[in-house]
């Protein structure tokens, strides 16, 4: 009845305004996934029930936030993500930041640690040190972390195929120390099938490197309860070029992968599930969709993993959520306009009720950062936070007839996309045929011929053009003496070594790998037994290499 | 002057170990919706492999991006290659994050032209087409 007058009234409204209506909705509006947007919405729009599916923050389905007090119980994270040099640099930096009373910030590394190559691989080549430190064994992380006690701080570290490798690092380390186990935090990003479709550092084939996965995950459930083994990037998809929809969908049936993967083994949800954190893209562009999607994706998490995996402690249930701006979105020409691109990025994650937010600089489309642009990114969040008021009422935006209708549509959407993946056979699939790879390159070109026509605006770029010199670049520096020390390094290493141990430590790995996947076959100890041993990365990654194979990746779009 | 019957043959590729392949996708895409036969080799190529499946594949234009920073020491090493094998008759063409100041050295290593991260599709298609066209009839 009361829906049925709605109608009505609005039908009436349209009929009293048609000229101007109709000549609004003859150009229409819709989001860069398609979802469309209308003129106004109204009650009738919105066909939640409040306490179902909207209800109240720090309650299920946390539509409205994970915190019952929001902001005003802890305000959001201001991250700050930094590159390094050598490892003897990267530790006077910690021990500087901890002695003010800090966390290190996370660890960037190289790409041939990365890729789990030593530096004197031939493909390593003018690549060690370049895009952060060198990592090639034990003893480069006892260089890091030397006068620094690994129970008391907290070591994020970006790697992802070889995270097993610098688990194990970090376990022999902290046991030297005579740590508690129990207590050692810290985050490996450990999520490789974004790697297969988006980031690009892929070693071994996606089975076995899903494998890898679940071995860390389970090893931290027994071993290491205070540590997050996890974080699941979505943000490298918008990165590739992947729309909204896709960014989330792609996420959480990554996420669904490695929690099924980890459950067939019996792993607990409940002793995993809270250490995993959603590092997504927090962006201008369709920007209230960026907040429904914050909202959305809280309530998606929280259903499934409660109605379909059984977490029964409600911090599982919580989707914790990471947001950076996108350092695609930015643009060379009219670079100081970046900054009101990225204040906006911070304005959706604040809005969206998200955990930590990072705001990329102005010139990071020049290369490294200047200091003065860094301060700017953590100063343009210091005024989000302290000078408008944004934070002080929990979800703000819940109620809104557009919000909440484009909060459910996106939330249809993104479950859509979930079960088309499902139905291939899952997301092992759905990479291994080329699928996922593919629809980001489509939405990429889509992207990509909206900017060239100018059917999509960028500011400087294909509308409001103002000729300017560009700046000079910063780009990372090579440092061709440092890539000698640590091939010389490793070399010394390898003289030095019990390497009778190493080679024993080795064959373990290659016999274990070669066992089916178990509990009984994880590869988490006999890698630490390696890494004690001094085994290199390059040395325990090509023994895996050897029965796993390498990923071998579609390339038709 | 031969009519060439053959579409125009490219190798498109990453050398070294940098993951990006948005820029390298979108490329791939355009040469293949103007009409050319477009193989694509994936990522972590060493500049040998790519230079052999250029010859062996006998295609007209050779096409890499890299974003990690480290174009200068691998387009050297494949323009090396390439007048090593006697192929520099293939267009090199290189892409990425390339700051402006790298370009003029890029050249000089054999690489024909240099598309900086934002340039467009169409400018891309267009050179290469007229690239190939100048070999064809070289």
């Amino acid at each position: 009845m009361y829906f049925e007058r709605l109608k009505t009234a609005e039908e009436e409204w349209k009929q009293r305004h048609e000229e101007e209506v109709s000549k609004a909705e003859t150009q229409p509006c819709a989001c860069e996934d398609g979802i469309p947007v209308k003129l106004l919405y109204t009650p009738s729009d919105v066909r939640a029930d409040f306490h179902k599916d909207i209800g109240f923050p720090g309650d299920f389905p946390f539509t409205r936030g994970t915190d019952a007090a929001g902001y005003r119980k802890k305000l959001w994270t201001i991250s700050h993500y930094a590159g390094f040099g050598s490892p003897r640099e990267t530790n006077v930096l910690f021990r500087r930041m901890i002695e003010h009373g800090g966390v290190p910030p996370y660890m960037a590394l190289d790409l041939p640690t990365q890729l789990g190559l030593d530096p004197d691989h031939p493909m390593a080549r003018g690549e060690v040190g370049m895009t952060g430190t060198s990592i090639a064994s034990l003893r480069d992380w006892e260089i890091i972390f030397d006068g620094i006690k690994l129970e008391d701080t907290f070591v994020g570290t970006v790697i992802n195929a070889p995270a097993a490798v610098i688990l194990a690092m970090h376990v022999v380390l902290a046991e030297k120390q005579g740590a508690d186990l129990a207590r050692i935090r810290g985050n490996l990003q450990n999520d490789i099938l974004k790697e297969f479709t988006a980031r690009g550092n892929f070693i071994f084939p996606v089975q076995p490197s899903l494998r890898l996965v679940t071995d860390t995950l389970e090893y931290c459930a027994k071993h290491l309860p205070a540590y997050w083994p996890l974080n699941v990037c979505g943000g490298h998809y918008p990165e590739a070029g992947a729309n909204r929809v896709h960014e989330v969908a792609f996420a959480f049936a990554d996420a669904f992968t490695y929690i099924e993967d980890a459950l067939a083994r019996g792993v607990d949800i409940d002793g995993f599930g809270k250490g995993i954190f959603f590092l997504m893209k927090s962006n201008h562009t369709d920007f209230f969709e960026e907040v429904a999607k914050f909202r959305a994706m809280r309530r998606i998490w929280a259903t499934r993993l409660r109605e379909r995996y059984g977490a029964k402690d409600a911090e599982t249930m919580k989707c914790r959520i990471l947001g950076h701006s996108g350092g695609s979105l930015l643009t060379r020409e009219r670079p100081e306009l970046n900054i009101a691109r990225t204040t906006l990025a911070c304005v959706a994650g604040v809005l969206g009720g998200i955990q930590l937010i990072g705001l990329r600089t102005m010139d990071e489309v020049f290369g490294i950062p200047t200091e003065k642009s860094e301060l700017i990114a953590i100063g343009t969040q210091h005024v989000v936070a302290h000078e408008t008021g944004l934070p002080d009422v929990v979800d703000p935006l819940g109620g809104s007839y557009y919000v909440e209708a484009l909060t459910a549509q996106f939330e249809t959407a993104v479950l859509e996309e979930i079960e088309r993946i499902e139905r291939m056979g899952g997301m092992v699939k759905a990479i291994e045929s080329g699928y996922v790879r593919k629809v980001i390159a489509q939405d990429a070109y889509r992207t990509q011929t909206d900017w060239e026509t100018g059917r999509k605006v960028k500011v400087g770029v294909n509308k409001f053009r103002i000729e300017e010199s560009e700046p000079p670049r910063r780009p990372y520096e090579y440092r061709p003496e440092e890539e000698r020390r640590q091939i010389e390094a490793v070399r010394q290493l390898r003289r030095e070594r019990d390497n009778a141990a190493v080679e024993k430590a080795l064959d373990r790995i290659k016999a274990l790998a070669r066992e089916p996947a178990g509990s009984d076959s994880n590869l988490v100890p006999p890698i630490i037994e390696a890494v004690r041993a001094y085994a290199t990365i390059g040395e325990i990654c090509g023994t895996l290499r050897q029965v796993f194979g390498e990923y071998a990746e579609p390339t038709s779009f | 002057m031969g009519l060439r019957e053959r579409k125009i043959r490219v190798l498109m590729g990453k050398p070294g170990l940098c993951g990006h392949d948005r820029g390298i996708a979108l490329v791939v895409m355009a040469l293949r919706d103007a009409g050319m036969e477009v193989i694509y080799s994936g990522r972590h190529n060493s500049p040998e492999s790519l230079v052999e499946v250029a010859i062996q594949e006998d295609v007209d234009v050779l096409g890499v991006s890299i974003l990690s920073g480290g174009h200068l020491g691998l387009c050297e090493r494949i323009g090396r290659l390439l007048r090593e094998r006697d192929a520099q008759d293939i267009v090199f063409l290189a892409g990425g994050f390339v700051p402006p100041e790298d370009i003029p050295q890029l050249k000089a290593m054999g690489v024909r032209e240099v598309f900086r991260d934002g340039a467009r599709l169409e400018d891309i298609v267009r050179f290469v087409e007229k690239a190939a066209r100048e070999r064809a009839t070289a």
